[in-house]
């Protein structure tokens, strides 16, 4: 096999490699004009597909808008916070009575309960609910004795009326002739 | 040999298989101007690309899809060309770029139409015009596929291998070996006796 005339038919010619191009000649290209509809006309450069771009930045808009939406939202909510634990104003201002003492400092003082949103933040610290303890009354406590002795006395008659329900346990009749 | 004197050509780069190896300017000038009339609206310049690479498409449709399909196909892949030349960023590679819209568009047909595929191969093998013709076309399809392609391009639409390698955009040391791989085994399942 003549390599070259394989290469680039340069060289003596190769007789097989001759004779598969005749055979095969016989299903070579057959030139025929090339049909382009008159409606289509090649994009040219300056009309490229912007779309995905625009898709992109669209997306990004949309996520920044989503984003200052939430912000504000979170930002509305614990200003609402804050107000909740908040001192009350009658709380710290008492309601006035009939006879007015004059107070020379009542402007300082009604300064001072106003504070500042970073002294607030300390102020709520301070000023969490606690628990109510109540002292007992006498009499609360004489009703709490009665109460108790009712639910003993009630307690023994249940004890009671079980074991008369189960009967006698086996170890009483076992040893009854010892009892007598 | 063959295969060896390749390698060697490479790695040397003697003057002569540079010279082979190089791709032509011209051309390469002639398809860049080809391409920028063809954009700008010139259905000419796009009627010259399509003479200068038809036989090409044809010869790659041939080595992967049956005969009867392979004309309709070649005017497919040119008008889809043609639709999405903006595409195409290095005009000189106008080439490699439509082999490799053909070779996408054989694979899509089999995806698509392998049934209709088999049966229209039974019916037109009944013409007896070119039955050796087919005989050996069957032959060089059973081979890997990168040197069926070679194979045709060569042996069908009748190109030297620089230009193969110039115009699919596959490098010469490839085309030559893909040649000389692909020749051997047809030779074998011909079976033409070895070392003539």
């Amino acid at each position: 096999m003549n390599e070259e005339y394989l290469w680039d038919k340069s060289g003596e010619p190769d007789p097989e490699i001759q004779q598969l191009e005749t055979i095969l000649g016989t299903l070579r290209y057959q030139p025929k004009p090339l049909e382009l509809p008159d409606v289509i006309q090649p994009a040219s450069q300056r009309q490229k597909n912007y779309l995905p771009w625009l898709a992109i930045a669209a997306t990004l808009l949309l996520a920044m808008l989503a984003g200052i939406v939430w912000l504000s939202f979170r930002s509305k909510g614990l200003e609402k916070k804050y107000e909740a634990y908040a001192p009350t104003p009658a709380v710290q201002n008492p309601a006035p009575t009939s006879i007015e003492v004059p107070t020379p400092n009542r402007e300082e003082a009604v300064n001072k309960t106003a504070p500042t949103p970073r002294q607030r933040r300390d102020f709520v610290a301070r000023h969490r609910p606690r628990p109510v303890q109540l002292v007992p009354s006498q009499e609360a406590l004489l009703a709490k004795e009665q109460l108790m002795s009712a639910l003993k006395l009630a307690s023994e008659k249940l004890n009671l009326a079980e074991k008369k329900v189960q009967g006698p346990t086996p170890n009483q009749i076992r040893n009854q002739h010892k009892v007598g | 040999m063959f295969e060896l004197e390749a390698t060697a050509d490479l790695l040397l780069m003697n003057p002569q298989a540079k010279a082979s190896m190089e791709p032509a300017p011209t051309e390469t000038r002639v398809e860049v101007v080809l391409v920028t009339a063809a954009l700008a609206g010139d259905r000419d310049g796009f009627g010259r690309l399509y003479d200068m690479y038809a036989s090409m498409i044809h010869g790659i449709l041939l080595a992967r899809v049956p005969r009867g399909e392979v004309d309709d196909l070649v005017q497919d892949i040119f008008l889809h060309a043609f639709k999405k030349l903006h595409t195409l960023r290095d005009y000189a590679a106008f080439g490699p770029w439509i082999a490799m819209i053909a070779r996408n568009r054989a694979m899509d047909f089999h995806r698509r139409s392998r049934e209709t595929v088999e049966v229209t191969d039974d019916l037109r093998s009944t013409d007896n015009s070119s039955t050796r013709a087919k005989e050996i076309l069957e032959l060089i399809c059973d081979l890997p596929q990168a040197y069926r392609e070679t194979l045709v391009l060569r042996l069908v639409e009748g190109m030297t291998g620089p230009e193969i390698a110039e115009r699919t955009g596959l490098t010469p040391a490839s085309v030559r070996v893909n040649l000389h791989r692909g020749m051997k085994q047809l030779r074998e399942k011909l079976g033409y006796p070895e070392g003539v």
